[in-house]
C-alpha cells in the first residue's frame, strides 16, 4: 500500500519540476528555429535545425570578446577576493587587535547596504578619480562589494580551525603573515571554493552593476552586450534572444550539472544564520 | 634588563601593527573607500540641490526631505514596492516551506527534482527576465499561443502591458528565480530535525498534517525568520528586474523605490534628491527589518 503511493508523489513532483523549468527548455528548442517558426509554432520541434541564430551571435552581436572580458573580470575579482578577504577575516578573528571588534561591526554593516544607496555617489567618486567607465573602476567596485560577504563567510569557517596550529607556528618563529599563508590559508580551501563559485557565478551573471558603472560606451561584459543588442528594440528578435540566452547560460548550466551539490551549498552560504 | 624587555616588547608591537596593516589594510581601504564612503557621501548629497554631474552642489538643508514627503510619485512607488514585497515575503516564507516539506518526502530522484527547482536561481536576472517576457508577450508569447491553440482566445491577456496584471508578472518573475533558494534553506533545516521525533509521531498515529503542524513547522521557525527577512530585503530592493523588463511602465505603474532612485539619479540628473530618497528608504528598511526580527523572535521563544 505504502510502496505504491510513494512513486506517485515522485512522478508528480518530477512533472511539476519539468513544467517549472519549461521556459528554459522552450528557449533551447526555439533557439534552433527561425523567427517565423517561433511565432507560428512555439512548442513544436524545429522543422529543420538552423544554426543561423548562433552564428549571428558571434558575427552580429560579436559576443566572443565580451565573453572573454567577463571571464577575465571573474578571474581578477576572485583573485582579489580570496586574498584580501581571508587575510582580513584571520586578522579579525584570531589576532588580538585593539580595533578587532570595531572592524568586525564595520564589515558586518556592509551586508545591509543596498546598491541603490551607493550608486550615485560611487559614480561621482569614480569620475573624480578619473577612472569612470573603465574596467578598473568595475573591478574596484566588484571587489569592495564582495568583501563584506566573503569576510563573513571566511570568519564563520575560521571558527572550525583549531588554534593550536597557529600557536605551534608562532613558537617556531613564524610571523602572523607567514603563519596565515603557510598554515591557515590552505585549511580554508573548502571556503575558498564556495567563494569562487558564488562570486564567479555572480559576476558572470551580473548585468545591473556592470551596466551602471561601465555605461554602454566602451568595452562590455557579456550580459550588458546582449542587452544592448537585443533588448533595446520594439520588435524582439526572439530567435537571437534565445540563442544568446542559451550560449550565456551554457557554461553555468554545465558546471551546475557537474557540481550541483557544491553549487547549492555555495550559493546558500551567504544566508545569515 | 627592564630596558631590554621594553625594547623587545616595542619591537614586537611594531611588528604586530605592521602585520595587521598587511592583513587588514587592503580590505579596509577598498571596502571603506568604495562602499562606506559613498554611503556617507550619499547622506551628504541628500542635503544638496545637486543636478548634473558637472555642476557643483549647493547646500540646501532639509529641502529635499521636505519635497520627499509631498512627492506623490514616490508614494505610488512605495505603495507598489510594498505590494510586491508582501507577495514576495508571503510566497518565499510559506510556499517555499510547503515545497520543501514535499521535496523532503521524496525517496528517489531527490537530487534531480531539487536540482530542477533550484536551477532558475543560477541563471542571470537578464536571462530569466527575457524568458518571462517571451512567455508573457501578447502577440507572440508562449502562454497566449498555447491558449489560442486550445481555443481559449478569450483568456489571452497582455500579461506585461496590462496595468492590472503587470504587478503579478513582476512577482512571478521574482518568485520563479528565487523559490529554489528559499526552499533549499528550509530543506537544510528539515534535515536537522531528529528522526526519533518522526518515529514517535508515527507510533502515536499522527498523519502527515499533524506531523507538519506539530513537528516540522515549529522546528522550521528559525529558518522562517531568516527567510522572511531575506525575502523582505529582496522585495524592498526590487530594481534590476524592473530595468530589464518594464522599465517602470506601463506609464509609471511598475516604479519601485529602487527604480525611482535610478530614474532620478542616473537617468534624470537629480542626484541630490535621489540621494535623499535612497537614504530615507534605507532607514525605513532597517526599521522594518528590526521590527520583523523582533516579532518573529518573540514568537519563536513562546513556542
Amino acid at each position: 500500500m505504502r510502496k505504491r503511493r510513494i512513486p506517485l508523489l515522485e512522478v508528480l513532483m518530477l512533472a511539476a519540476g519539468i513544467v517549472f523549468v519549461s521556459p528554459c527548455l522552450l528557449a533551447v528548442l526555439n533557439s534552433f528555429k527561425t523567427l517565423r517558426e517561433i511565432v507560428l509554432t512555439p512548442m513544436a520541434l524545429p522543422e529543420s535545425l538552423t544554426l543561423e541564430n548562433y552564428v549571428y551571435l558571434f558575427t552580429g552581436v560579436k559576443l566572443a570578446r565580451p565573453m572573454l572580458n567577463s571571464l577575465l573580470m571573474c578571474g581578477a575579482v576572485i583573485a582579489c577576493l580570496v586574498t584580501a578577504a581571508p587575510m582580513a577575516a584571520y586578522s579579525l578573528m584570531r589576532r588580538r587587535m585593539a580595533t578587532g571588534k570595531v572592524l568586525r561591526v564595520f564589515f558586518l554593516a556592509g551586508l545591509t547596504i543596498p546598491f541603490q544607496i551607493i550608486m550615485v555617489p560611487l559614480l561621482q567618486q569614480f569620475r573624480m578619480l578619473g577612472i569612470q567607465f573603465t574596467y578598473f573602476a568595475l573591478l574596484v567596485h566588484y571587489v569592495s562589494w564582495g568583501l563584506p560577504l566573503c569576510i563573513f563567510i571566511y570568519s564563520g569557517f575560521m571558527a572550525t580551525i583549531p588554534k593550536e596550529l597557529e600557536e605551534a607556528a608562532e613558537i617556531d618563529g613564524c610571523g602572523p603573515v607567514t603563519t596565515f599563508w603557510r598554515i591557515i590559508f590552505p585549511l580554508l580551501a573548502p571556503c575558498t571554493i564556495t567563494v569562487v563559485i558564488f562570486w564567479g557565478l555572480w559576476i558572470w551573471n551580473d548585468f545591473m552593476q556592470a551596466f551602471i558603472i561601465m555605461g554602454t560606451s566602451k568595452g562590455q561584459l557579456v550580459f550588458v552586450q546582449l542587452w544592448r543588442f537585443l533588448s533595446d528594440k520594439y520588435v524582439k528578435n526572439w530567435n537571437h534572444i534565445f540563442a544568446g540566452v542559451v550560449v550565456l547560460s551554457l557554461p553555468v548550466t554545465v558546471l551546475y550539472l557537474l557540481m550541483q551539490r557544491r553549487f547549492i551549498k555555495g550559493l546558500t552560504a551567504g544566508a545569515i544564520k | 634588563m627592564a630596558r631590554g624587555t621594553t625594547r623587545a616588547a616595542r619591537q614586537k608591537r611594531l611588528r604586530n601593527a605592521r602585520a595587521s596593516l598587511i592583513l587588514c589594510g587592503p580590505a579596509v581601504v577598498l571596502y571603506g573607500g568604495f562602499i562606506v564612503l559613498p554611503a556617507i557621501l550619499g547622506f551628504a548629497y541628500s542635503l544638496t540641490d545637486w543636478t548634473g554631474w558637472t555642476r557643483t552642489p549647493h547646500f540646501i538643508g532639509l529641502d529635499n526631505f521636505r519635497e520627499l514627503v509631498r512627492d506623490t510619485r514616490l508614494f505610488d512607488a512605495v505603495r507598489f514596492t510594498l505590494f510586491e514585497t508582501v507577495l514576495i515575503v508571503l510566497f518565499f516564507t510559506f510556499a517555499s516551506m510547503l515545497l520543501a516539506v514535499v521535496l523532503d518526502k521524496l525517496r528517489v530522484m531527490k537530487g534531480l527534482i531539487r536540482g530542477l527547482f533550484f536551477y532558475p536561481y543560477v541563471l542571470s536576472i537578464l536571462v530569466s527576465a527575457l524568458l518571462f517576457q517571451y512567455m508573457a508577450n501578447y502577440r507572440e508569447g508562449a502562454i497566449n499561443t498555447l491558449l489560442r491553440a486550445v481555443g481559449l482566445d478569450a483568456w489571452t491577456q497582455d500579461w506585461m502591458g496590462d496595468p492590472r496584471l503587470v504587478p503579478y508578472f513582476i512577482f512571478a518573475l521574482v518568485a520563479w528565480s528565487g523559490v529554489g533558494f528559499f526552499t533549499t534553506l528550509y530543506l537544510a533545516n528539515l534535515q536537522t530535525i531528529p528522526v526519533n521525533l518522526y518515529e514517535a509521531a508515527r507510533i502515536d498515529g499522527a498523519g502527515p498534517f499533524s506531523v507538519f503542524t506539530r513537528i516540522q513547522f515549529p522546528m522550521l521557525l528559525p529558518t522562517l525568520t531568516t527567510n522572511s527577512v531575506l525575502a523582505l530585503i529582496t522585495g524592498i530592493n526590487l530594481f534590476p528586474q524592473i530595468v530589464v523588463t518594464t522599465q517602470g511602465g506601463p506609464g509609471y505603474r511598475t516604479f519601485t523605490v529602487g527604480y525611482y532612485i535610478y530614474h532620478l539619479g542616473v537617468l534624470n540628473n537629480r542626484q541630490g534628491y535621489a540621494a535623499a530618497v535612497s537614504f530615507a528608504t534605507f532607514v525605513a528598511l532597517v526599521f522594518i527589518a528590526a521590527i520583523q526580527v523582533a516579532l518573529l523572535r518573540r514568537r519563536q521563544v513562546s513556542l
